[in-house]
Formats: structure tokens, sequence, C-alpha cells
């Protein structure tokens, strides 16, 4: 093909971004330089300081551009409830959804075996040693249904109980606005085994 | 070529492009089997939630060359999910069969054992014993059997009240219990509890012992990740 290298190289580079295929990077590399070479500038001036400046909280290990993240950093959170999470964007989601005010602490991922990931690849470590020197009240296991994040949120129990660090676990369950009669088998059992208490 | 409603479990499962699963898939009839799910992560998906490891399965399938793409999932019966140890002892035979089981071959006695050990290990039987004796079938179901009908290089058959060591390829090998392999020797009434498929709570250290070394032996020093779970304990 005749081509220009250098938009070759861009429509190529473009296809890092997930979900994006050959006919979407060209599109998106067109349209900067035929419609947006403003917008286009600024995107990879941000790309590049973002890239550049943003690491991770040595606390809890979630993205930030300070050696300790605004979350962790902020004296008016409470220290006495750690939240466990697999990823940023599940802090995101909870700091979104929730008026939650306690800390974090990012695993970046979760133990599962088959992908050669054990509690040393997580990190553990650092968890163990946190839990050890500034022991929360609560722990809050936040981590996924799937298989491996329940086999994760049982391995945290146990690190917390060896500590002495009482533990809960997010529900999982229904969905709102959702029906019973639409809703899968194994989510109902779930919802049905973790029931609770009305008060009256 | 075509399989249709096959009994299966899922042993792994992994994301693969936008939003499908790459699955490795223990089948009755087929064994081994890698899997695409098209479209599996996708918001609207109704496999999303009956694709997970340790529940009974119906898959269909169509197959040439190596990976096949899913056509179908129905879900059997809805056990009760594995959690706590049992989850984690579940994780290790699913790392065992990845490890010992090569794709398309078929080993439909031991996917009835694999099934039996995620019913019991669901329903909250010790684990130990289960697992030993999966271990056992499975070494069987990969050409490594163990060899207990008779000693190594004799005819005698073991005797309950007589100590062995077992040489991985051979067979067990009488010794006195006081010849300085402690760690090493297991009773015979040990290794014909394994024979017999009845492991009493009695002789599980020695049995534990015996199949770690066996399963390293045929790993060729590869480890399970699955292990470490279990350290804390
Ligand atoms: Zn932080």
């Amino acid at each position: 093909m005749n081509s220009e290298p250098l938009l070759d190289q861009l429509i190529e580079a473009l296809r890092c971004l997930p979900g994006v295929g050959p006919k979407s990077a060209q599109r998106m590399a067109l349209h900067l330089l035929e419609r947006n070479r403003e917008g286009g500038k600024h995107l990879s001036t941000m790309l590049d300081a973002a890239m550049e400046r943003i690491g991770r909280c040595r606390v809890c290990r979630n993205l930030t551009e300070e050696e300790i993240c605004l979350i962790c950093g902020n004296e008016k959170r409470d220290k006495s409830l750690l939240c466990i999470v697999e990823t940023p964007s599940d802090v995101m989601a909870i700091e979104q959804a929730t008026g939650y005010q306690g800390r974090y602490f990012v695993l970046m991922g979760r133990l599962s075996p088959l992908d050669g990931i054990g509690p040393e690849e997580l990190g553990l470590e650092d968890l163990a040693e946190q839990l050890n020197n500034n022991p929360p009240r609560e722990m809050i296991i936040a981590t996924n249904p799937t298989v491996e994040g329940e086999a994760t949120a049982y391995y945290l129990q146990r690190m917390a109980q060896k500590q002495g660090v009482a533990v809960s676990r997010i529900s999982h369950g229904v969905p709102l606005g959702g029906e019973l009669e639409f809703t899968d088998q194994s989510t109902i059992a779930h919802a049905f085994s973790s029931r609770q208490a009305v008060e009256n | 070529m075509f399989t249709s409603l096959e009994p299966s479990y899922i042993l792994h499962s992994r994301p693969y492009r936008e939003s499908s699963l790459l699955l490795e898939v223990f089948g009755k009839a087929q064994g081994r089997v890698g899997l695409v799910a098209r479209g599996a992560r996708g918001p609207r998906s109704r496999w999303k939630s009956i694709l997970q490891p340790f529940r009974p399965l119906l898959l269909s399938w169509t197959r040439r060359g190596e990976m096949g793409t899913l056509t179908g999932a129905d879900q059997v019966a809805s056990p009760p999910a594995l959690a706590g140890d049992p989850l984690f002892c579940g994780l290790y035979a699913n790392e065992l069969l990845m490890h010992f089981l090569h794709r398309s071959d078929p080993h439909p006695g031991l996917f009835d054992h694999y099934s039996r050990l995620v019913t019991d290990l669901a329903a909250g039987s010790p684990t130990q014993p289960l697992l030993r004796l999966f271990e056992f079938q499975l070494l069987r179901a990969a050409g490594f059997g163990l060899q207990l009908d008779h000693e190594h290089g004799g005819r005698e058959g073991i005797r309950a009240d007589a100590w062995y060591v077992y040489l991985p390829e051979s067979g067990p090998v009488r010794r006195d219990a006081t010849s300085g392999q402690a760690e090493e020797l297991v009773s015979g009434a040990a290794l014909l509890e394994l024979k017999s498929g009845e492991i009493g709570e009695q002789h599980l250290m020695e049995l534990k012992m015996l199949m770690r070394k066996l399963i390293r032996f045929y790993m060729g020093g590869k480890t399970l990740k699955s292990q470490f779970l279990f350290l804390q304990s």
C-alpha cells in the first residue's frame, strides 16, 4: 500500500486503546488531522504529562501524581475504615456512588492461580504490613463476585482475622430495578443466602 | 466438528478481545478443550453468570482446529457455590487438571471423579481426603498411576504393618521404620487406603507428603500457584 509512514504509525499507535480496531483507529487519526488539530495537540500534551507523572500512591496503590493520593492524604477521611478493591475503577465507582469516607487499598488484580497470580504477585505483604502497623477498625472487602474475587476475599478475610481486624463484605444480589424472574439462578441463590433481618 | 450438550466444567476463563472470553473447558467426552465465548462479557450476555468454574454445565460448540467456538451454554443445576477452603481446594484441582491434561484427550472417568469432588467440596465434606483421592485418580488418568499391587522389584504384596518409601515410576520399597528417612516414609496401611479409595483421618499426613512428592516429580520442578493460597492456614 502506498501510504504515509507517519500517518500509518499514528493509526497503529491508536490501536493500543481498548476496543479500537484498524478501522476506528483510522477514523480517529483522520478526524484529528482534518478537523481538530487543536484537540489532537492537547491530547498529546495531556497523554505525555499523564504517562510521565501519574504513578501509584505509596499507601493505597491507587493512581496519583503525588507520592500519596488525595484520598490517603485527606485528614478528614476516616482512617479506621479500609476498603479493599481490585482496581482503580472500583475506587471511582464507590466514590461516585456512595458517601464512603474511609480509605482504600487497591489490589491491582486478584488472586488467580491459573494466571500465575498468587499472594506474592499481588503484593499482599504490603497490606499485611498496614494491617499490622495501622490496624483499621473495620476492613471492607469489595472484590468482585467471581470465583477469583471470592478466593481473594477469603484470603483477605483470613489475613485480617489473623491481625484481629473486623471484616465485612459488600453484598451482592438482585440489581435495583431488576425482577427476580429475570435474574439468573446463582445471583438469586447468593442474594437469598445473604439476606438480612428487617428491623421493626 | 459439532459438539452438542456436552457435560462440562469450566476450568479457567480469561478476557479475550473487547467483550469475549477464552475458556478452558473440561468436557466429559471431549476432554480439555479451548473455546471462545463470543460476547460473553458484554452487558447483555446471558452467558456471563453461567460461565463460571465449579458449575455443572451443558456446553455446545463447533470446532475446526485448535480452538472451538461456544454456541450454547446451559446450567444443569445450581449447586452451592464453593467458598472458603473448599474454594481454594477447587482452584487447586483446576490447576492440576490444566497442568496434567492435554487438549482433546478424553478422560470420561476422571471427569466423573472431578464432578464428585466438586459436589463433595460444596457439600462441606472434609477436604483433605477428597484431594488425596483426586490426586491419585488424576495421576492415573495422566498415565502416572501409582503401582500399589506389590513391592517394587518383588512379588510380595503391600503389608499394612510395614513401612515403605515410594519411588516415583517404580513403586513402594520396604524400609525399616527407623531408617532415617522419616518424612519420606509411608505406612503400608496408608497405601492400602489410597488403593481402596477409603481414606481415613489417621494417614492423611503421610499421604499428603507422598502425593506432594509425586506431583512435584511429575511437574518437573514447577510449582502450583494455588499451593500458596493455603500457606496462611
Ligand atoms: Zn492512596
